[in-house]
């Protein structure tokens, strides 16, 4: 995912804002990283260029 | 029937035909046979179709050209179920590269493959991300169009779909989704059947009833721009029952 799309992302759950932390950054694509929701004590994951917003219960 | 059963046959369905290991969402349907075909049947332009890598173009679905129709250079748009991306690819070519196109699918498999086209294509306007259309992981009011192909009936709550999709549209943005919709009350043997959700019947809504829950989201000026019949067979009796594939605009 591109950073500016944090602009419209929200957590699936509360809608509220979410934290990325990035592990590793590619030709300003981040490939693998984290999307925090402070209010759901949450971390959806990002893997391959793909933030997973499954929602916490449908996570696999 | 369960949600959560239904969510899990839906899902693993599309995974299948995701990997190819099964070509069309139901073996009873030939949406999967020459998709190239299909698409141009279901009415998307030839010149629309050739800008786009032919390896989104899965056939699922009863199409939704003239949400891609009405598409203008730089806005954000949203596909709700978004597959292998096909929606997702024909918008981004109507948005350009000032525009943005966001793809929400729950079946990863999907998700992938729609991701791998983009990447070995070169689309830098589009994004990809797991998600359920129930429960979007967007802001509000910060989508310009939302648009979805044939989905929205396999959700098990279509109200909280339609809600959803209201609160991320900017205020006059607009909904443009074609779908399946029964006229008169669906039979519960095909209700009650899994493999007939996934098959984009079992979900479908009674037509008025579906125009109803999006008007009921909060949704205005709800048109049905255009409406296709079909029938199916029921297994018990020997009725047949009336399906529409319609498209829908309303705004917000």
């Amino acid at each position: 995912m591109k950073k500016e799309l944090m602009q419209i992302l929200a957590c699936p759950v509360c809608k509220g804002d979410l934290e990325l932390k990035v592990d590793e950054e590619k030709r300003e694509e981040i490939v693998t990283g984290s999307l925090y929701c402070s209010k759901c004590n949450y971390s959806y994951p990002i893997v391959d260029t793909i933030p997973n917003l499954l929602p916490p219960e449908q996570q696999a | 029937m369960e949600k959560k059963k239904i969510k899990e046959v839906v899902k693993g369905r599309y995974a299948q035909i995701a990997k190819q290991a099964q070509e069309s969402c139901c073996p009873s349907c030939a949406c999967g046979s020459s998709s190239l075909l299909q698409a141009k049947v279901i009415g998307y332009s030839t010149e629309d179709l050739e800008h786009v890598p032919e390896e989104a173009i899965m056939g699922l679905g009863c199409g939704n050209p003239t949400a891609i129709a009405d598409l203008q250079a730089g806005e954000v748009v949203l596909d709700l179920g978004s597959g292998a991306g096909v929606d997702v690819f024909l918008a981004a070519n109507k948005v350009g590269p000032t525009g943005r196109v966001i793809g929400v699918d729950m079946t990863e498999e999907m998700v992938d493959k729609a991701k791998s086209i983009a990447r070995d294509h070169g689309y830098h306007n589009v994004e990809f991300r797991l998600g359920e259309i129930e429960k979007l992981p967007v802001e509000d009011e910060s989508v310009d169009a939302i648009i979805s192909n044939c989905v929205i009936n396999l959700s098990p709550d279509k109200s909280k779909v339609f809600r959803e999709a209201y609160r991320a549209l900017k205020p006059g943005g607009r909904l443009t989704v074609s779908d399946i919709v029964s006229e008169g009350a669906l039979p519960n043997e095909i209700k009650s059947d899994s493999n007939a959700w996934a098959c984009c019947i079992g979900g479908a809504l009674e037509h008025q009833e579906y125009l109803r829950e999006i008007k009921e989201s909060g949704f205005e000026n709800v048109q049905v721009l255009s409406s296709k019949e079909f029938y199916i067979e029921g297994e018990g009796s020997q009725a047949l029952t009336k399906l529409l594939s319609i498209t829908v605009r309303a705004y917000k």
